[in-house]
C-alpha cells in the first residue's frame, strides 16, 4: 500500500497506468458527493476498474491511497450544449462542424467530433469530465441530435449517441415563433397516429395472416423515443409564453422536454416546476438581449431551485467552458444553495441526460475532481482530476506556450519546446 | 483637452490685426470647434462621506489594511488611517474593500445596447474601411440597461468604441456611468477622444469579402498608411494657413474635411489611439506605423499576443488591454495564454489593463482581473491584489488619459469609488456602493440608489 499526498499523485499514476485494475483510494477529503449523502468531511472514496466501489468503507484496503489533507472532493463536472470536438477556431469555416446545411432531427453531428482537439485539455482545467454535445443551428427549428463524450481526449470518448433531440423556439427574424412550435406538435401528431394506425392495424390482423410490419423511418423511430419520453428534447426558449407552450405539449404528448436558454423562466417557475420540467440557466446571462427576456437576472437560477426546479448550469461557450464552475459561484453569490450549484453541474445534468456519472456514489463512475480549495472560488484550481476513474492531466497547449515565453533561456524563443 | 468653441471676439480682434499689418485686409479667421457636442454631466448630490476601517486598494499599487478615505465636495480629500471629519456621513468600512470606481476602456454599451435588436446595430459603419469622420458618441443610447448592470458591477468610468470592422473605424467617446437621458450628460468632461483602429482579420474580410481593398493584412497596412499620408497633408495645409494668417496675409484656410480633422488630432496628440490588435507582429508594426507618421501607437486591445513582444511594449511606452481568457474565436485569437497580462505587467513602464468588450464581463470586471492573478501566481508570479487592481484602474485612466482626474484613490482626485462586501477578487465579492464623483449612484441594499432604464420601466 502506497500512500501518497495529492503532489505524488501524477507520479504514482505514471507508475500505475498500465494496471487498470488498480484500487485507488482518496481518504482525508471532504466529499461533496452531488447526491443524497450531501457533504461528508474526513471522508473517503476507493474506485476500482472506472467505478466508485466504496464510501467511506470502515477500512481501507487499496493499491493506491491518496491523502487528499482534508481538499475537496467532488464529481466531475458535466457541460451541456459546448461544441468539443466540433470547432476548434470560430471563424475557421474548415474547422467547424456544428451545424448541418440541410439540419433535420435527427442530424448527428458525432459523425464529425474529432477527440484531440485543443479545446478538451484548456476544459479540464475547470473540472469538467463529460460533456453533452448539441449541434447548434439558427436556421432551422431542428439542428440535430446532441450526443455524450468523456473529457478524456481518447479516440473513443463518445460515448453516447443520439443522446438529446435540439429544438429552437422563441423569437425569430424570418418566421413567426408560432411556427416552430406548430411544426413540432404536427411531428409528434403525425407520429402518434402513425402509431395508432400501425396498432389498430396489426389488432385487425390477428386471426388473419399478420401484417407485414413497415420498417420505421429514422425520424419515426426518434419522434417515437420523444412520445414515449425516452429521449429527451432540449428545447431552446425564454419568454414565458413560449415555456407555457412548451408545458403543454408535455401534458400532451408526454415529451421529456428540458428547456435550454430559459432566461425568463422565473416568471413561471411553479408552472415548470409543477410540470417536472428541467431548466438549463445560462447564469451570467443577466441582460434583456431581445424581447424574450426581458425578465433575465442573476438570480433566475437560484429562484428556480427554490422553486423545485431541476437546474442545469450551462455555457455554450466551449472555448472557455472552464469557467462553468465561476458561474456557479456567481449563482451561488445571487441565492442559489452551495450545493444546489454543485447538482446544477453534476448530477442534475446525470439524471436528465441518463449519464452513469455525476454523484459521488457507490456503483456510479469514478469521475472526481480534488479541488485545492472551494470549488466555485477563483483562486481555487483542480489539483488531480479522474475521468472513469483513470488520472487525466490538465495541462493545455496554453501552458506550453506561457512556458516557452516566460522561459530564461537565452535563445529564439522558436528553439524552446517546453 | 482645450474647448476651442468659435469665438467671434478672437475673429473680430485678428479681423482688427489684420487691418494694421498687411496689404490684404484678412478674412474671419477660420478655426475648427473641436468641441461641437460638449458635456454637459453634472454629478448627483455629492455628500461628505467618509469609510472608515476598510481595506483600501488604492490604485497606485498599495493596499492599506485598517484605513479610512475622505470625500468632501465630490473629490477624494484623504486617505490614510485616523481620518476624522466632523460633517461627515460614517460608512463602517469594517470587513470591506475599497477600490478606485472600476474604469473598462473597451465597451460597446449604448452603440450595441441590449436588446439586440435590427435598429439597434449602431457600432460600426462598415461602408468604407476608413471612416475616421464617424463618432461612436452619436450612436449611444443612453437607455441601454447595461450601464445600469455595468454600474453594479462598479464601473463608473468607460469608453464606448466604433466596432472593428473598419481600419479606421471612428472616435471614441469617455462617459461617466450616470444615468442620463442625453449622451452628452453622459460624457466625460475634458476627457481626451479615442480614434479606433482595427488589425488583422475583421477589417480585411468585410472588404475582401466585397473585392475591395483591403482584402489582406498588407491591404491593412496600406489603408491606414494612405490614411496617414493624407493626413500629414492635412495637417500641414493647416499649419501654413496658421502661420500665413499670423504674419498677417489673408490666406484662404483648406476645405474642411471631417475624417482628417480627426486624423489630424492624432498627428496632433489630442486624439489617442484605441487599436483592436491582436498578434504580436501586427502590433509590431502598428507601433513602427505610428514612428512612420510621429504619433503615439496608443492602446492596443484585445492583445491576446502581448505577451510575445512584452519588453517592446513597455519599450514603446504602450498600453496593452487584454481578457483573461477569451480565445479560439478567430485565428488570430488562438494564442492565448491566461496569464497574459501578467507578462504584460512584468516589465517596467508596462501599461497592463484588462477589459471587457461585452456586457456581460464589464459587470464582474473585478473577476476577470483576478482570474488572471490567480492564474498566473499558479505559474510562478507574484501578483497581489494591490497590483491587480490597477489592470482596471489607473491603467485604464492612463490609456484614456484621464489619469489626472480618477483611476486611484488619493487626494484631489474625482471622488470615483467603490465599496466592496469583501475582497473584490473573490466570485463572491459584490460592489455594494459605487460613487461617482463623491455621489453615490448605486447601492445594492438600497433601492433608491439602483437607476432603472426607461426601457426597463414598466416592463418588469
Amino acid at each position: 500500500m502506497k500512500l501518497l499526498k495529492p503532489s505524488l499523485i501524477a507520479l504514482s499514476l505514471l507508475t500505475s497506468c498500465s494496471v487498470l485494475a488498480e484500487k485507488i483510494a482518496i481518504t482525508n477529503t471532504t466529499i461533496y458527493t452531488a447526491g443524497n449523502s450531501g457533504v461528508l468531511t474526513n471522508a473517503s472514496v476507493v474506485f476500482e476498474d472506472g467505478k466508485i466501489i466504496e464510501l467511506n468503507p470502515s477500512s481501507i484496503k487499496a493499491d493506491v491511497v491518496i491523502n487528499a489533507e482534508g481538499k475537496i472532493l467532488t464529481p466531475g463536472l458535466i457541460s451541456t450544449m459546448n461544441q468539443f470536438g466540433l470547432v476548434e477556431v470560430g471563424a475557421v469555416s474548415g474547422s467547424r462542424d456544428g451545424s448541418a446545411k440541410k439540419a433535420d432531427i435527427n442530424f448527428d453531428p458525432s459523425y464529425a467530433y474529432n477527440a484531440e482537439t485543443t479545446l478538451i485539455p484548456f476544459a479540464r482545467k475547470g473540472g469538467i469530465t463529460r460533456s453533452l454535445i448539441a449541434p447548434s443551428s439558427w436556421d432551422s427549428v431542428f439542428p440535430g441530435q446532441a450526443f455524450t463524450i468523456l473529457m478524456n481526449s481518447e479516440f473513443d470518448s463518445v460515448i453516447d449517441t443520439k443522446t438529446a433531440v435540439i429544438a429552437n423556439f422563441g423569437g425569430a427574424s424570418k418566421d413567426s415563433r408560432a411556427s416552430s412550435l406548430i411544426e413540432l406538435i404536427e411531428k409528434l401528431k403525425g407520429q402518434q397516429k402513425k402509431l395508432k394506425d400501425a396498432e389498430q392495424a396489426s389488432a385487425k390482423a390477428e386471426g388473419d395472416k399478420p401484417a407485414k410490419a413497415k420498417e420505421p423511418s429514422d425520424e419515426e423511430v426518434t419522434l417515437t423515443a420523444l412520445l414515449n419520453g425516452e429521449k429527451p428534447l432540449i428545447a431552446s426558449a425564454s419568454r414565458s409564453s413560449d415555456l407555457l407552450q412548451l408545458i403543454k405539449i408535455k401534458q400532451q404528448y408526454g415529451v421529456n422536454i428540458v428547456i435550454s436558454g430559459g432566461e425568463d423562466a422565473a416568471r413561471v417557475k411553479s408552472e415548470l416546476a409543477n410540470s417536472e420540467i428541467p431548466v438549463m440557466i445560462k447564469v451570467v446571462s443577466n441582460l434583456p438581449g431581445s424581447f424574450d427576456s426581458l425578465h433575465a437576472s442573476l438570480t433566475t437560477a437560484g429562484e428556480l431551485e427554490k422553486a423545485g426546479v431541476k437546474v442545469i448550469l450551462f455555457s455554450s461557450d466551449s472555448h472557455m467552458a472552464k469557467n462553468l464552475r465561476l458561474d456557479a459561484g456567481n449563482a451561488i453569490s445571487y441565492g442559489m444553495s452551495e450545493q444546489g450549484a454543485l447538482k446544477a453541474m453534476t448530477s442534475n445534468v446525470a439524471d436528465v441526460f441518463n449519464m452513469d456519472a455525476g454523484e459521488i456514489a457507490v456503483g456510479k463512475s469514478a469521475d472526481l475532481v480534488l479541488w485545492s480549495a472551494d470549488p466555485f472560488e477563483i483562486s481555487s484550481k483542480v489539483e488531480s482530476l479522474w475521468i472513469n476513474g483513470e488520472q487525466v492531466s490538465t495541462e493545455s497547449r496554453q501552458d506550453k506556450l506561457r512556458d516557452r515565453y516566460i522561459s530564461k533561456e537565452n535563445k529564439p524563443r522558436g528553439y524552446i519546446k517546453p | 483637452m482645450r474647448k476651442f468653441a468659435l469665438s467671434f471676439t478672437a475673429i473680430s480682434l485678428a479681423a482688427l490685426l489684420s487691418g494694421c499689418s498687411g496689404n490684404e485686409a484678412q478674412d474671419p479667421h477660420v478655426s475648427i470647434n473641436k468641441n461641437p457636442y460638449p458635456s454637459t454631466y453634472k454629478p448627483m448630490e455629492q455628500l461628505t462621506i467618509l469609510i472608515k476601517g476598510a481595506t483600501v486598494l488604492t490604485g497606485t499599487g498599495e493596499m492599506l489594511s485598517n484605513s479610512d478615505v475622505l470625500m468632501v465636495d465630490g473629490v477624494i480629500k484623504a486617505v490614510g488611517s485616523k481620518i476624522e471629519n466632523g460633517s461627515a456621513t460614517v460608512i463602517d468600512g469594517t470587513g470591506k474593500y475599497v477600490t478606485p470606481g472600476i474604469i473598462d476602456v473597451h465597451s460597446h454599451l449604448g452603440a450595441y445596447p441590449s436588446p439586440s435588436v435590427e435598429s439597434h446595430q449602431d457600432g460600426n459603419e462598415m461602408t468604407n474601411p476608413v471612416t475616421a469622420e464617424v463618432w461612436v458618441e452619436h450612436s449611444i443610447w443612453p437607455q441601454d440597461p447595461g450601464f445600469e448592470a455595468a454600474r453594479a458591477g462598479g464601473i463608473t468610468t468607460l469608453q464606448i468604441l466604433p466596432g472593428s470592422g473598419n481600419l479606421i473605424g471612428g472616435r471614441g467617446v469617455t462617459l461617466k456611468n450616470i444615468p442620463s437621458p442625453t449622451m452628452q450628460g453622459m460624457k466625460f468632461p475634458d476627457a481626451p477622444y479615442g480614434l479606433k483602429m482595427a488589425c488583422g482579420e475583421n477589417p480585411k474580410r468585410v472588404y475582401g469579402s466585397r473585392k475591395i481593398t483591403p482584402s489582406t493584412r498588407m491591404g491593412n497596412m496600406a489603408g491606414y498608411r494612405n490614411a496617414f499620408v493624407d493626413a500629414t497633408e492635412y495637417k500641414r495645409e493647416w499649419e501654413k494657413y496658421e502661420r500665413d494668417y499670423a504674419a498677417g496675409k489673408n490666406p484662404v484656410a483648406p476645405e474642411r474635411n471631417l475624417t482628417l480633422d480627426t486624423l489630424k488630432g492624432v498627428l496632433d496628440g489630442d486624439i489617442r489611439i484605441h487599436n483592436h490588435c491582436y498578434k504580436a507582429e501586427e502590433m509590431s508594426m502598428m507601433m513602427d506605423l505610428a514612428k512612420e507618421f510621429n504619433y503615439h501607437a496608443g492602446t492596443f486591445h484585445h492583445a491576446i499576443e502581448a505577451y510575445k513582444i512584452a519588453d517592446d511594449l513597455a519599450k514603446n511606452n504602450v498600453c496593452a488591454a487584454m481578457w483573461p481568457e477569451w480565445w479560439g474565436f478567430k485565428m488570430e485569437a488562438f494564442d492565448m495564454i491566461q496569464e497574459n497580462a501578467a507578462v504584460v505587467d512584468s516589465y517596467q513602464n508596462s501599461c497592463a489593463i484588462v477589459h471587457s468588450d461585452s456586457d456581460t464581463t464589464i459587470q464582474r470586471l473585478n473577476q476577470e482581473a483576478a482570474k488572471i492573478m490567480y492564474r498566473a501566481n499558479d505559474a510562478g508570479f507574484k501578483i497581489d491584489e494591490a497590483k491587480a487592481i490597477t489592470w482596471l484602474t489607473l491603467n485604464a485612466a492612463k490609456s484614456l488619459g484621464i489619469e489626472d482626474k480618477t483611476g486611484s484613490l488619493e487626494a484631489g482626485k474625482q471622488g470615483d469609488v467603490v465599496i466592496w462586501n469583501q475582497n473584490p477578487f473573490s466570485v463572491y465579492a459584490k460592489a455594494e456602493q459605487v460613487f461617482i464623483d463623491g455621489a453615490k449612484v448605486f447601492d445594492i441594499n438600497d433601492d433608491a440608489y439602483q437607476a432603472k432604464s426607461d426601457f426597463l420601466l414598466g416592463q418588469d
